[in-house]
């Protein structure tokens, strides 16, 4: 099969071997194929859409320059996925300003709220319809905090183990734990009670 | 109430990330205590809901357009890659990359002799002598690179003289 005719046809490892040789256009369709995975990963930890697409943009391009040094070891899809995920943490490093911590932060690493919140016992988004949960799981999202949010979003979208996250982020494997624990009961809390008011 | 460490243990054992000895061990909790079922079905909730979540978004720009837009950057950046590596050989900015630090250290050196020769040490046994007419000192100014280096040196210990150097840096 000749990749340069028919690079829909190809297999990622087929189009990254093109590409390697400096074909654009093998490159192009390895974009094409994962930009929306991309964006998606970049837009779960941004939450804003313009920055999300701005670091797409530059986790390509650094994937085309080091694509030399991908030597297959885990799938393309992953490696420009990991890329991506470090340059969103770069981002949200540069943009956390000193800030006055809230009782929220401040009890997550020492023993806090999280602890006493009331299980809820319901499955809170059972009876709802797909498009709904999707917004109430976005404002959810949005009132983590990016170290929370991004624990939950490297472990339940990216299936990292403890160890890899903490290795991701610069943390120890208990700080991955009681931020993970503290993610998803706040979670299960805003999904039960987040009125429609505050969803529109 | 659990406590904070069950509960986090609770949440190992559901993520899969306990030892076997440790798994069975919770699930014999989990069998006898009721808050850690219910504990338990509350984090396994969370996850489910948050299933094919991000399958759903989607770039909001087209394929050609956003392709072009890294097309370009690659190819802008391939261009100033190209224009760093063809610059020509600048004698000013050779001196600033390799001399400056050389002459910091020189400079430090210096000083560390000055501090010793006016605090020495009581157990000193011999003495460091060093004035100012010992010392030797080479200025160069280059007006395009806007940069001075001043060149310290031993003439007591050194063949090299003001007026050598200053021939070497003419040829240069």
């Amino acid at each position: 099969m000749k990749i340069e005719s028919d690079h829909s046809s190809a297999s990622d490892e087929q189009l990254v071997a093109a590409a390697k040789k400096g074909e654009m256009a093998a490159f192009e369709e390895l974009v094409a194929r994962h930009r929306d995975k991309i964006y998606a990963r970049a837009f779960s930890m941004m939450r804003n859409e313009e920055e999300a697409v701005d670091l797409c943009q530059e986790a390509w391009v650094k994937s085309w320059q080091r694509l030399v040094q991908f030597q297959g070891e885990s799938s393309f899809g992953t490696w420009i996925t990991r890329i991506v995920i470090n340059l969103c943490l770069d981002q949200l490093r540069k943009r956390k300003r000193q800030r006055t911590e809230s009782i929220e932060e401040m009890s997550e690493e020492s023993g806090g709220v999280e602890r006493q919140m009331p299980v809820v016992t319901v499955n809170p988004t059972e009876r709802l319809e797909r498009g709904e949960l999707r917004k109430r799981i976005d404002a959810a999202l949005n009132q983590l905090s990016h170290e929370h949010r991004t624990v939950m979003i490297l472990h339940e979208f990216e299936e990292m183990e403890y160890k890899e996250i903490a290795k991701t982020m610069g943390c120890s494997i208990g700080t991955v734990m009681s931020r993970l624990f503290y993610a998803r009961r706040k979670m299960a809390a805003l999904l039960a009670n987040l009125k429609t008011e505050e969803l529109k | 109430m659990i406590n904070h460490d069950s509960q986090l243990k609770l949440q190992a054992y559901l993520d899969g990330e306990l030892s076997a000895k440790e798994t069975a061990e919770v699930q014999n909790w989990i069998a006898t205590d009721q808050d850690a079922q219910l504990l338990l079905a509350e984090l396994q909730n969370t996850n489910a809901a948050l299933v094919g979540f991000e399958a759903e978004i989607k770039l909001p720009e087209t394929r050609e357009f956003f392709w072009s837009k890294i097309q370009r950057e690659i190819e802008s950046q391939e261009k100033a890659s190209a224009r760093v590596s063809a610059r020509p050989f600048s004698l000013g900015a050779w001196l600033q990359r390799h001399l400056v630090p050389v002459s910091g250290t020189a400079m430090a050196i210096l000083v560390l002799l000055l501090v010793v020769q006016v605090a020495p040490s009581k157990n000193q046994v011999g003495e460091m002598e060093l004035s100012s007419g010992d010392v030797g000192a080479v200025t160069f100014r280059n007006e395009s690179e806007k940069m001075t280096l001043v060149w310290f040196y031993d003439k007591a210990d050194s063949g090299f003289t003001e007026s050598d150097s200053l021939a070497s840096l003419d040829q240069e």
